[in-house]
């Protein structure tokens, strides 16, 4: 892979989906998966899956924990996710011609 | 894996740059549906000044004291822009934790306290033997420098430029306010204050509707 290749892990579709929603919330922000799911509008399977891609990948950190009685699970993009992403769109850019 | 590769590598064929940069402007805006709606906040207290404080003024009597009635609905207005305000903000940051929330909890606290302080500071005058007339004077302009200072923290904190354009704007009917006396102050605080907020509020929320229809519209298919 050359270094002016996309980043496979996000130059998809439904992942590039989930990256950009989890960019846009901002350094330190973290989501509930329902939540995330609710913005994305896929299906719980379906977003599991290119969850797992990209925390395989490092680009997200996935939390479960309690809130009083109820488990909740929290998606947030990592240092590592935010840069690839930073990465992706200046290519996406750059393929442009500066085009923003 | 092969597979899944395979599949991965049709996804990416269908992708060109000027989609996948569409994808991530559209996503953005999905994401800002976490945030409250600084048009929608701005514009509930505006229209609760606007009429509220337009009430006061029209019953003053001849000592400039609104008459009972248009206190209450002033009032009742202000409960219903609060919890407005409160309902709007906790369903849009529901499922979300982390710094904004954090920000967002410090930022919201400051309003009860500062609303504490005006109402003590009022009580302290009007112990300190002030007329009527000056403590409704304080009363109404603290209340609005109040509202003024902390739109503009906000304008500051999130970048938002109606808060802080609000928030210049309010620091300086604040102090209008005070000048015109009762019960013109009522008038200054409603048509300058509620009225001007209100028609900012929804020139910028009609503005940003049509914005986003007409990218929806041009968006590539």
């Amino acid at each position: 892979m050359s270094d002016d290749a996309l980043d496979p892990v996000i130059h998809a579709q439904a992942r590039l989906r989930v990256v950009a929603t989890l960019a846009a919330l901002g350094r330190g922000n973290r989501i509930t998966f329902p939540r995330l799911q609710k913005l994305l509008e896929m299906t719980a399977g379906n977003l599991s899956t290119h969850l797992r891609r990209l925390e395989e990948a490092d680009y997200v950190s996935i939390t479960k924990t309690f809130e009083g009685r109820t488990p909740a699970t929290y998606v947030e993009l990592t240092p590592v996710g935010a840069l690839a992403f930073e990465r992706y769109t200046e290519q996406l850019r750059a393929l442009l011609g500066g085009v923003s | 894996m092969t597979g899944n590769q395979d599949a991965g590598a049709v996804e990416r064929e269908e992708l060109d740059p000027r989609q996948a940069l569409g994808i991530i402007d559209q996503q953005r805006r999905r994401a800002a549906l976490t945030e409250p709606s600084t048009a929608l906040v701005t514009g509930a207290w505006g229209a609760a000044w606007l009429v509220g404080y337009t009430a006061m003024w029209l019953s003053a009597g001849d000592d400039g004291a609104p008459a009972l009635w248009a206190g209450a609905l002033a009032l009742g207005l202000g409960v219903v822009a609060v919890v407005t305000t409160i309902v709007h903000s906790a369903r849009r940051s529901h499922g979300i934790r982390g710094v904004s929330a954090v920000e967002g909890a410090l930022y919201g606290f400051a309003w009860p306290v500062g609303f504490a302080a005006q109402g003590l500071i009022v009580g302290g005058i009007s112990g300190a033997g002030a007329p009527p007339r000056a403590v409704a004077v304080a009363a109404n302009s603290i209340a609005a420098l109040v509202v003024a200072l902390l739109y503009i923290a906000g304008g500051a904190l999130w970048r938002e430029p109606l808060l802080y354009g609000l928030g210049v704007w309010m620091a300086l009917v604040a102090g209008l306010a005070a000048l015109a006396g009762v019960p013109v102050t009522y008038l200054v605080m409603g048509l300058a204050g509620g009225g001007v907020a209100l028609v900012a509020s929804l020139v910028v929320g009609v503005r940003a509707r049509r914005a986003h229809r007409a990218r929806l519209a041009g968006a590539p298919a």
